[in-house]
This record gives C-alpha cells, sequence and structure tokens, in this order.
C-alpha cells in the first residue's frame, strides 16, 4: 500500500467506499456492455454470413465474371460500348450476312473486349476483317489453338488482334484486343446461308442474343464402354465443359432506365433479291420499311433505326403467283469442281383416299425459369392447341419439366374427352419456374411402353432449347429413338435453334418454331399437318454422270411443305440428278437435267457446312469414331475457309499501338435479356443496387447452374435441428466466470484495504 | 462472508453452464470413438452393433474426406440423441450407394463442422457397415430452410447429401440448413 492511499483512506472513509463502489458500477457496465454485444453478434451472424460466405461457397467457377466488374465499379457505362450492323443480301437461294460489330472504348484504359453472340444455325463463317482507323486487317483460318496461340501473342505484344471462335454451332465469340481509350474498332464477319423455306414462303432469321443457357451441374464422371465389349471405354464428366464460354453477364431490364441508350444498339437491312415476283414481304418481330428499287429487289430496314439486340429478327417473303416454285437448282464453280445446290418440294398426297394411321403422340413441355414471361403462354397456348387437333383413336401423353418433371398419365392414353379436359387443365396451372433438365424429359418421352406398331409414335417438344448441355440431349436421341418421330417446337424470341434442328433431325421429325403468341395457331396448324400427313419417305438422289459427293448422304424424309435441300460436291456438270422416293404408298421421282441449273454464289461453303454437321451427325450416331470427325472437320474447314469448333478467324494489326507497360484490362461485354424473358424468374429476386450486391448478381448470371437448384418437391425431405447450444452455454459461462473473478478481485482488494485501514 | 456468496455463486453458475457446454462437445467426441469400435465389430460380423448396452441407435456407415483428415460414423435415425453422439442417416432416405439420395445430418458445431472446409470436388468416401464402400464427390451445395430442403428423394441418381446447420458460425439454431451435394462416382469394394 502506498502513502498516499492510506492517507486517503484514514481522511475520508466514506469517499473511498464511494469510489471503490463507482468502480464496481462501471465494471459491471462493462461486462452488460460485453454480454449485450455478443448478443447482438449472435443475433445478426445468420444475416451477414448468410450472404458472404454463401456466395463464396455457391459459386466456385465464377471469379472470372465476378473480378472482372469489380474492376469497373460495378457500372456499365464505363464499359466498353458494342454497336451491331447486320447487313444481309439475299440472292436467290442463299443468303450472306455480313455483321460489324462496333467496339467502342470510352474508358481511360486499353481494353480486351469479348462479346459472345449468336449466328444462324447452318451458316458458314469464312471471313472476318478488322478495322483500325483506315486499316483494314483481313483474317486467316486457323486451327483453333493455333489462333488462340497468334491471337494471344498479338495481345501481349500491344498489337490490335481480333480472334473469332465457334462455341457451337450457333454461338460465336469474338474478342479484340488492346481497344487504345477513346478508340473504336470494327470487327467484321461475314457468313453464308441457305434460305429456308416452308410451303410456298422462303425465310430468313437472324439471331441477335444468345438466351441465358442451364447448364446442368456436373453430375458424375459416367463412362461409356464401347459397345463391341473389348472393354474399352470413355470417361465423360462435364455436360457443359465450357460453361463459361458461353455465360456472358446479362443486364436486368430494371437497371437500365428507359431513356439510356439502348445496349448493343443494332441495324439490320435485308436485299433481298428471290429471283422471282415478290408477294408478301413480312417482318414478325421488327417493325420494319420495306422499299423496292425495282422489280426483283426489295430493301428491308428497320422502321426505329436500331434496335436493342434482344430478339431474334425474322423475315417472310412469298411469291407473288399462288404456288412457290417447286423446284430450284443453283450451281457455283470453285476451283476444280462444280457444285450444286438443289430444292425439290415433293407434292403432297391425296389425304382423301387414305385413312391416316392412329397415332400416339407424347407432348413434353418445358416450364423451366427461362420459359418465364411469354414464353410458357406461347407454349400453353400451342400444347392446348394441340391437344384439341387429337382425333378419339389417337393416344396421347403429357409431360412436363424444369428441373424435376412429372408425366400426367403412367402411360399413354386414348385422347377421349375425360383425359383430354385432365390434361388441359394441368397445362393451364403450368408455371415457368426452375432449371431446365431436358435430358431426363426426352428420355421418359422416347421410352415406348406401349410398342403398338399399328400406331404412328410421335413426339412434340415444347421448349426454347435454352440449355448448354445440347450433346448430352443428342445422344439421348440416339440411344433411345427406337420408332418414334421427335417434333421440335421451338418457343419465344431467342430460341437454341441449333438444338432445335439437330435434334429434330436425329429425331426423324421437324422443326417449327414459335416466336409469338399470335404466331401460335398459324405455326401449329402447319406442325399438324406434318404431324397428319404422310411423308415422303425412302428418298434417294442418283446423278447420270457425274460423280458427287452428296450431303446429306441418307435423305431424312421429307414432311408436308418441306423441301428437299441437297448439296452436292461434282467433278463436272453434266447429265441430270434424279430424285427418287415414296409419297404415302405411292412412289414419286422427279428427274433435274443439271445445264439447266442457275449460277449461285458461296454454294460451296454450304456444301462443307452441311458435310461438317453431317460429320456431327455421324458422331453422335456413332457411326464415325471422335478422331476421324475431327480430322474431316479440320479438313473442310481448312479448304473453304470456314469457322468450326476446330478452326477460328484470327486477324492481327502488324503495329504495336499499345505502348510497353500500359496494362490492358479485360471487358466481357453484357448481353440483352432475350425479349419477353423474365429476369427475376432467370436469376432470382433482383437486388437493391449496390454496388457489392451487383457484383454478386452478375457472378449470379455467370453461373445460373453451377448451383444445383432446388427442385420443387412436394413431400421433400425434413432435416433435423443441427446446431447444439454447446457454444452458447460455453460462452455463457466463461462470462460469468470472468464476472466472478473481477468481483473476487474486488472484495478481495476492499478487504486488503479494510484490513489497512 | 456474504461478499463472497455472490461472486462464488456466479462462478459455479458459469462453471456448471461452461461444463455443459464442454461435455456436448466432450459426449460427440467420445462416443465417436465408442461408435468406432462397434463400427468395426458391425463390419466384421456384419450385423448392426450397439455402441453401449442402452443405445437406441447403431452405426451404419463412416463418412470421411481423406483430403482434411475428416472421419465420423453415422448412426441410424436422426433424433436429437443419436445426434448428440454422431451424424444421423434420415431413415426416410435410402442407404449410402442406392439409387436415390442418402441423406446424412449432424450437428454444425460438433461433427459436421468440418463441412465447411469440404470444397466443391473434393472426394467423399462412404463406408456402409457391411463393409461396402462408395465414393462420392462433393458436386455443389445450397442453403435451404430445413422444411424446404428441395431433396427428391425420388431422383434417378446416386447421390448423397451433407446436412447442417447454417450458418457455421450462429451461436443460436435458426431454419437455415447448408447442404453439400454429391454424386456418386465410383464403387469399391
Amino acid at each position: 500500500m502506498d502513502n498516499c492511499d492510506t492517507v486517503d483512506s484514514n481522511g475520508h472513509p466514506w469517499l473511498g467506499r464511494l469510489v471503490k463502489v463507482g468502480l464496481f458500477l462501471l465494471a459491471q457496465g462493462i461486462a452488460v456492455l460485453l454480454v449485450s454485444f455478443v448478443a447482438l453478434l449472435v443475433s445478426f451472424a445468420p444475416g451477414w454470413s448468410a450472404t458472404i460466405e454463401q456466395a463464396s461457397l455457391l459459386q466456385p467457377g465464377d471469379a472470372k465474371s465476378g473480378s472482372l466488374l469489380l474492376k469497373e465499379d460495378g457500372a456499365y457505362t464505363q464499359a466498353i460500348r458494342l454497336g451491331i450492323d447486320v447487313d444481309i443480301t439475299v440472292s436467290g437461294p442463299t443468303l450472306r450476312t455480313r455483321v460489324t460489330q462496333i467496339f467502342r472504348n470510352p474508358t481511360k484504359d486499353w481494353v480486351e473486349a469479348t462479346y459472345v453472340y449468336p449466328l444462324a444455325t447452318d451458316g458458314a463463317v469464312d471471313t472476318l476483317k478488322m478495322v483500325v482507323g483506315d486499316r483494314v486487317i483481313v483474317g486467316d483460318i486457323r486451327e483453333r489453338q493455333q489462333a488462340r496461340a497468334i491471337y494471344e501473342q498479338a495481345r501481349r505484344n500491344g498489337q490490335k488482334a481480333a480472334l473469332t471462335e465457334q462455341e457451337r454451332p450457333n454461338i460465336f465469340t469474338n474478342s479484340v484486343a488492346n481497344i487504345g481509350p477513346g478508340e473504336t474498332v470494327l470487327v467484321q464477319i461475314e457468313y453464308q446461308e441457305p434460305v429456308h423455306q416452308s410451303g410456298n414462303e422462303y425465310s430468313l432469321r437472324v439471331p441477335l442474343v444468345v438466351g441465358p443457357r442451364y447448364n446442368p451441374a456436373p453430375i458424375v464422371q459416367s463412362v461409356d464402354f464401347r459397345k463391341d465389349g473389348s472393354g474399352w471405354g470413355a470417361t465423360s464428366s462435364d455436360p457443359v465443359p465450357d460453361r463459361d464460354r458461353i455465360s456472358p453477364p446479362v443486364l436486368d431490364p430494371a437497371n437500365t432506365s428507359p431513356n439510356s441508350a439502348p445496349i448493343n444498339p443494332t441495324s439490320i437491312t435485308v436485299h433481298l433479291k428471290a429471283g422471282f415476283a415478290l408477294g408478301e414481304v413480312k417482318s414478325h418481330h421488327h417493325n420494319v420499311k420495306i422499299e423496292s428499287p425495282d422489280n426483283t429487289t426489295h430493301v428491308v430496314t428497320l422502321a426505329d433505326g436500331t434496335v436493342p439486340a434482344d430478339r431474334d429478327f425474322e423475315l417472310t417473303w412469298k411469291p407473288v403467283a399462288e404456288k412457290a416454285p417447286s423446284v430450284g437448282l443453283f450451281r457455283e464453280h470453285v476451283g476444280d469442281a462444280d457444285y450444286l445446290l438443289a430444292f425439290v418440294t415433293p407434292p403432297s398426297a391425296e389425304q382423301a383416299t387414305q385413312k391416316p394411321l392412329p397415332r400416339e403422340v407424347v407432348f413434353v413441355i418445358d416450364n423451366s425459369g427461362s420459359m418465364g414471361g411469354t414464353s410458357i403462354e406461347q407454349a400453353k397456348a400451342s400444347l392446348l392447341y394441340a391437344l384439341g387437333r387429337l382425333q378419339p383413336n389417337d393416344r396421347f401423353n403429357v409431360i412436363r419439366f424444369d428441373d424435376t418433371m412429372d408425366a400426367l398419365f403412367p402411360t399413354s392414353v386414348p385422347a377421349d374427352i375425360a383425359h383430354i379436359g385432365e390434361a388441359t387443365s394441368f397445362v393451364s396451372t403450368l408455371q415457368a419456374r426452375g432449371g431446365t433438365e431436358m435430358v431426363p424429359a426426352m428420355r421418359a418421352a422416347l421410352t415406348d411402353t406401349i410398342g403398338d406398331t399399328n400406331m404412328v409414335r410421335q413426339i412434340v417438344f415444347l421448349t426454347d432449347g435454352a440449355i448448354g448441355n445440347e450433346q448430352q440431349l443428342f445422344e439421348t436421341i440416339t440411344a433411345m429413338r427406337g420408332r418414334s418421330r421427335i417434333f421440335m417446337v421451338g418457343i419465344g424470341s431467342a430460341p437454341n435453334t441449333y438444338l432445335m434442328t439437330r435434334a429434330s433431325e436425329l429425331g426423324r421429325g421437324a422443326f417449327t418454331h414459335i416466336g409469338s403468341v399470335e404466331q401460335v395457331e398459324e405455326r401449329m396448324r402447319g406442325l399438324f399437318a406434318k404431324l397428319e400427313n404422310p411423308a415422303v419417305t425412302g428418298l434417294t438422289a442418283k446423278f447420270s454422270e457425274a460423280k458427287a459427293d452428296v450431303t446429306p448422304a441418307i435423305i431424312p424424309d421429307i414432311y408436308r411443305d418441306e423441301p428437299l435441300v441437297l448439296a452436292a460436291k461434282l467433278d463436272k456438270l453434266a447429265g441430270s440428278l434424279e430424285i427418287k422416293g415414296r409419297v404415302g404408298d405411292r412412289p414419286w421421282s422427279v428427274t433435274l437435267p443439271l445445264q439447266n441449273a442457275a449460277e449461285g454464289k458461296g454454294l460451296s461453303k454450304l456444301w462443307a457446312r452441311r458435310k461438317i454437321g453431317d460429320a456431327e451427325v455421324a458422331r453422335t450416331l456413332r457411326e464415325m469414331t471422335p478422331e476421324d470427325t475431327d480430322k474431316t472437320i479440320l479438313a473442310l474447314a481448312l479448304d473453304h475457309q470456314i469457322v468450326t469448333r476446330l478452326t477460328s478467324l484470327v486477324a492481327v494489326d502488324k503495329t504495336p499501338s499499345r505502348p510497353e507497360g500500359q496494362p490492358l484490362k479485360l471487358s466481357e461485354l453484357p448481353i440483352n435479356l432475350p425479349a419477353g424473358w423474365d429476369f427475376a424468374k432467370m436469376f432470382g429476386e433482383r437486388p437493391q443496387l449496390t454496388p457489392t450486391q451487383l457484383r454478386e448478381r452478375r457472378a449470379d448470371a455467370g453461373q445460373p447452374a453451377a448451383r444445383r437448384p432446388a427442385p420443387v418437391a412436394p413431400d421433400a425431405i425434413r432435416l433435423p435441428k443441427t446446431a447444439t447450444a454447446a457454444a452458447l452455454k460455453m460462452i455463457a459461462g466463461l462470462i460469468m466466470i470472468v464476472l466472478a473473478l473481477i468481483l473476487f478481485v474486488f472484495n478481495r482488494r476492499q478487504h486488503l484495504l479494510t484490513d489497512a485501514a | 462472508m456474504p461478499r463472497l456468496i455472490f461472486p462464488l455463486a456466479l462462478a459455479v453458475i458459469g462453471t456448471i453452464l461452461f461444463g455443459d457446454g464442454a461435455y456436448i462437445h466432450a459426449k460427440a467426441w467420445l462416443a465417436q470413438v465408442l461408435l468406432e469400435r462397434a463400427f468395426d465389430r458391425s463390419v466384421a460380423t456384419g450385423r448392426p452393433v450397439k455402441p453401449w448396452s442402452w443405445a437406441d441407435t447403431w452405426p451404419v456407415a463412416r463418412i470421411e474426406v481423406k483430403r482434411i483428415g475428416a472421419s465420423a460414423i453415422v448412426l441410424s435415425g436422426t433424433s436429437g440423441q443419436a445426434l448428440a453422439f454422431g451424424p444421423g442417416h434420415i431413415n426416410e432416405t435410402v442407404d449410402a450407394g442406392e439409387r436415390g439420395v442418402a441423406v446424412y445430418a449432424a450437428h454444425r458445431d460438433t461433427h459436421f463442422r468440418f463441412l465447411r472446409d469440404v470444397t466443391i470436388g473434393d472426394v467423399i468416401d462412404v463406408t456402409r457397415s457391411d463393409g461396402e464402400r462408395f465414393r462420392y464427390r462433393a458436386d455443389s451445395s445450397s442453403v435451404v430452410r430445413f422444411d424446404a430442403s428441395g431433396i427428391d428423394p425420388a431422383t434417378q441418381d446416386f447421390e448423397l447429401v451433407l446436412a447442417t446447420c447454417w450458418p457455421f458460425d450462429a451461436v443460436t439454431s435458426g431454419p437455415e440448413r447448408y447442404l453439400l451435394h454429391a454424386i456418386l462416382i465410383d464403387e469399391r469394394d
């Protein structure tokens, strides 16, 4: 004890007491504060830890899009801007499209931009041009890895470079390196495509946006053993190995103010030279202006100048005469070979003489989240229409799927009034939600339980095809198709046309596209005409003199109003082409003299593109080994200068532009949500607009499926309580012990003091 | 000494509370030691073996995550009693290795504390009491409410779900559960 204290307590005993009591109260106060602070933490814990940790736990693979946007302060106004100009020239049976993408960099940094964009499924991309200032750099076709290496090299050297890669037959990526501050770079690609014909209607379609795809989570590394029992097999793991590459960030429409400039503004011009006098010309989803400088040419432009790239552009035209020409023959001479493109519309059989076979129809409807908005309405309307068209002696079933699936009936039932009524109410209550697990639904639809060979088995599959594991679906169809025929109905403003075409090709059916509610009835009527009328079967094509490499090698059955489209490479243009087949039960044949073929453009590329498609199909059907397929594709692609999954176009500006030492920032360009899609349905609730949450939103958008979607099972398992009070008890116990110690020390000190006194 | 009574009482209650909490951990740890033995006997004999005579549950499987050196013996059922000793196998779900989803649940602060360290892609080994071994790979995780687990018992795949309370660091129990989904990749004897 020091002196002062003693004196103090001697002099003013009550004062000392008071000080001690005060100190005690202070200690108590601190303890209470401590306890309440802990309590506060406890009560807040679920809130903060859920948001922060969940993000890091659930999206392991999305650091790319997430960190990217952080650099840009979460604001897209800072990011690179893009304008798109589409210029299409239709000349007879083919069309050539030039897509110009204008990359403008308003930032103060050097930027590398990547843009994921769709193209027509059967388009052959053969030209890449990059315009920097007044210089035009033309791209070369290279093997994909090699092209990538060239591009990376140029990127590091600070040279401007552009790279066009194919991600899917209908999804491409353009990367542009070293766009300087305030600079504008034009990237131009061109592709060749056949005109689509159905009945007397001709059409073209320009996909303008890649709908966000549902990429199933890696499920299991499965082993596929070869069928020959040799014991050798291959493993396949992730159903969508390239999920990062086809999942660009998507803009939430709610975040873009209506007054701001549209994202990815697009202008479209079509020069229409059909080769015959034109009747009705119609754009289905855009307002257009149509001018005709002369009789054979029409120029179609968008009425509003530019539109946001959020829906497919569809243009149809009809000849002025009642009936479209039923035959078209076009040729092109390239190198030492002649290429031929033939369109033949078989006559439709008189149905009156034939009683249609009873059918078993399985309707499959996609009610996943991507179908939200108007798509599900179109799908429901289509299905309801289809149900109404069934005949009493038909059998049918309805399967709906998202990431779960339900079959309405355990097996197909007669289409009587009671069953139809049940199906109608089942369909009417469907709502769009959840992921898109298409494979199990396709498997269920293909399971042929009745096996009645007197009935025609047809599957009508309504979907937007917004999945990334197309190959898995194709393999399912190949393995299980049996005698079923698959008719795909593409729904919405931006369906995955590649999936639809290939699936209906493998399923020996047809593909119909419905882009708006108004189109439902007309298109479904067309589809039913196909379903109800006998197809043209057993088709063969024979050239009398020329040696020909024909694609498709095995000609598929043709449905009503569809033309047979043949492409062939010939050693000489002589003799004739004879096509034989059966319309219903009657033989049919037609002979086309090759001398009458008209000059066409880009036919060789179309032929090569179709050969490549054939090779891919052969691989899916296991008729060709993957190595042989790759070899065939590579040879065709390099020969004909087209972009495939194995070849890319790359253009490099020889003069370096980015000064050494200046950093290069990467900018992934956002895409619009396809029109009619519901953002909340796709990516969950809208967050408050703070920068961090914006980042999470992007992360979410990039990876909608890496997280296993929670299927809505009615009899879901209830999980037990799995937290003990151990931590709580131990913390409370510790606090009390500490308090007791403090008290004890105070008492002891007081004791000593009084003793001393 | 009346002045000492208050702090003493406080200290006693505190110690009891602390001890109570520690007891939960001790019990969880000790039970696993006993269960380990019972499980080994169970594998050897091929019959369910109770870890101690009055136990109302028995070990059904062993979960191991080799990468982080975690291991736990799973008990049949998920009563509060069983969960105190080890992870429980939810009886409505299938056994590991069968078609469907096998769901194991355990306390986040004891047996499934290690779940926070399990990352996507980790291999989870499950040994059943009949000696069969199955290898799963963690492929996703999710946070759900206890009454909306989203687990589809009728799935066509061979799945495993490890469930525990979420968030890991909370002190009180809440309605949220953390699920780690895994998928069968390999079956071995």
